[in-house]
């Protein structure tokens, strides 16, 4: 029972830096209503740009954080205006297919960069562990986990009370109306990508200050953890984008812990296939077919 | 206030709209009415410029917008309504009119920072308006979804005037409304007028386009074929060939 809590607490925990992850997605999809490939590597490139600064300067943590979201977001910027922006008369395939391509740029432009592959990244907070009661906690997991809640609060905040989050919302839902209503699309289109190339790279920042390392299969684990995450919760869902993370997080440290670190990997695509067959909307999904069907009733 | 001239629209081989000639004085409320597929939707979405123009020019006031994308549209004062009802089920109803206060006025009154973030007690007192004119102050958080038809029609109307349009473009804003409905939104059309507004009203329910328009349009195949007041447009014969048919045709 005490092994089955544990897990259940590291679980949240590494889950809280996948919703991050998930909601990158969630908001890029949402307002455009293409995929980006290329959001895992782009923030990867964050990584690597905070681990070089530590490499360099031995910079403390603020200067490494900050190096990993200025370069996610400039990573991201160049995504959005080369898959997304010039791509934005053409189908939908054809940014996906070129973010896909990107994607395999900016890995190769990391590779080439850094031959090493494997860099070390510092801690965000001194390594310990702290008892409480039956529990053990480790401090790095409790701080990730303090930072990501607190940027899913203020995200969530955004979306409800600002008028950004509120354009966001419409664009999202009926893109002609927005316009028609003289809410500038391609304007906070940008705007939603900056944004969400910024929680990428904090959540990047945080898994590889957990990790005390960034490689560069990191994008690959990246862009899956996310795109599984964001199909669990319920593609478009900013909530069901938050419980896919933490769903994702919980299932993979129950099953380490169980039956090992192979099967971790096996799981989240074992969870991922049990929904789709079970719930293909996601699990939040049924939020929306109900609406949906209210909505014919009273038509 | 707005013109067009030689107005067409192809698509492929169907003239959608065919060479329309049409004005529209400042204050007036004026119809445009047809037979189904007749292109006074097409029309509205050329003026608003979702559709890029086959031929043919727009103005509006002293610009021309013939090529104008939406937003710039809204700028210069254009709002709309939509004929299949668009809101944002997901925001609430006081967000749907928050959301939509967007035109230049409004950009200049808010400042930078108030573009993100929240704004001057104006933008506020105004959607306060819009919430009292349509009747729906009560319903002000509930989420556009879950209003019923008839409430949902009226934020549709609130939401273009939030824009603060001169001029309001409505597509069928009577359709599926039932007759006392209909006669509230005749009192609602009517009192635009005494705010300066010029409304262009695109519809089928007759009740409502007799009685609020003061000049009216016909069209049939993309093409006007009678205009005038509505007793005239009544008692026209070849406006009721285009709705009923003619002998010879049949």
């Amino acid at each position: 029972m005490v092994t089955f809590l544990q897990s259940l607490i590291d679980g949240v925990t590494i889950g809280s830096a996948y919703a991050l992850l998930a909601l990158g997605f969630t908001l890029i999809f949402g307002v455009l209503r293409r995929l980006n490939l290329a959001y895992g590597s782009s923030i990867l490139v964050g990584a690597f740009a905070g681990a070089a600064v530590f490499a360099q300067w031995k910079a403390g943590g603020w200067a490494v954080a900050a190096a990993t979201l200025a370069a996610a977001v400039a990573a991201g910027v160049y995504v959005e205006r080369l898959c997304f922006w010039a791509m934005r008369k053409g189908a939908a395939i054809a940014s996906m297919v070129s973010s896909f391509a990107v994607w395999m740029q900016l890995e190769e432009f990391l590779a080439l960069l850094f031959p090493g592959r494997t860099l070390s990244f510092p801690p965000l907070v001194e390594r310990s562990v702290f008892e409480l009661g039956p529990f053990q906690f480790r401090t790095e997991y409790v701080a990730m986990l303090a930072i990501a809640t607190l940027l899913v609060v203020a995200l969530e905040w955004t979306m409800r009370a600002t008028r950004f989050g509120l354009a966001v919302r419409a664009v999202t839902e009926h893109p002609e109306a927005a316009r028609a209503m003289g809410v500038p699309v391609a304007r906070i289109a940008f705007w939603a990508f900056v944004l969400a190339s910024a929680i990428g790279g904090a959540a990047a920042y945080l898994m590889a200050s957990a990790e005390e390392q960034v490689t560069l299969h990191s994008g690959m684990q990246l862009t899956f953890t996310g795109l599984i995450a964001m199909m669990i919760g319920g593609i478009g869902s900013l909530r069901g984008a938050v419980a896919g993370g933490l769903v994702l997080g919980v299932v993979e440290t129950l099953v380490q812990a169980h039956f090992g670190a192979t099967a971790r990997e096996i799981a989240a695509f074992g969870l991922l296939f049990l929904l789709l067959v079970l719930r293909p909307g996601g699990l939040l999904a049924q939020d929306f077919a109900v609406r949906e069907a209210a909505a014919l009733r009273r038509v | 206030m707005l013109e067009l001239k030689g107005l067409s629209k192809h698509f492929g081989g169907v003239r959608a709209v065919d060479g329309l000639d049409f004005a529209v004085k400042k204050g007036e409320i004026v119809g445009l009415i047809g037979p189904n597929g007749s292109g006074k939707s097409t029309t509205v979405n050329l003026i608003c410029g979702v559709f890029p123009v086959t031929s043919g020019t727009i103005a509006f006031g002293a610009h021309d917008i013939t090529k104008a994308p939406p937003h710039q549209c809204l700028s210069l004062g254009i709002a709309r309504t939509f004929q299949n009802i668009r809101l944002f089920n997901e925001l609430t109803v006081w967000q749907n009119l928050w959301v939509a206060q967007n035109s230049a006025k409004h950009r200049k009154e808010r400042g930078f920072l108030g573009r993100w973030a929240g704004g001057r007690g104006q933008a506020r007192r105004s959607v306060e308006r819009y919430l009292e004119f349509s009747a729906l102050a009560a319903k002000r958080d509930e989420l556009a979804g879950n209003l019923s038809f008839g409430e949902q029609r009226r934020l549709e109307l609130a939401r273009a005037l939030a824009a603060e349009p001169d001029l309001l473009l409505l597509d069928e804003p009577a359709a599926g409304m039932n007759s006392e409905e209909v006669g509230q939104l005749a009192d609602r059309i009517r009192s635009l007028k005494g705010q300066g507004k010029t409304v262009v009203l695109v519809e089928h329910v007759m009740e409502l386009v007799m009685g609020v328009t003061e000049r009216i349009a016909v069209l049939n195949f993309g093409r006007k074929i009678a205009e005038g007041t509505p007793a005239e447009i009544q008692a026209n014969q070849a406006v009721r060939e285009a709705y009923l048919g003619t002998g010879a045709k049949i």
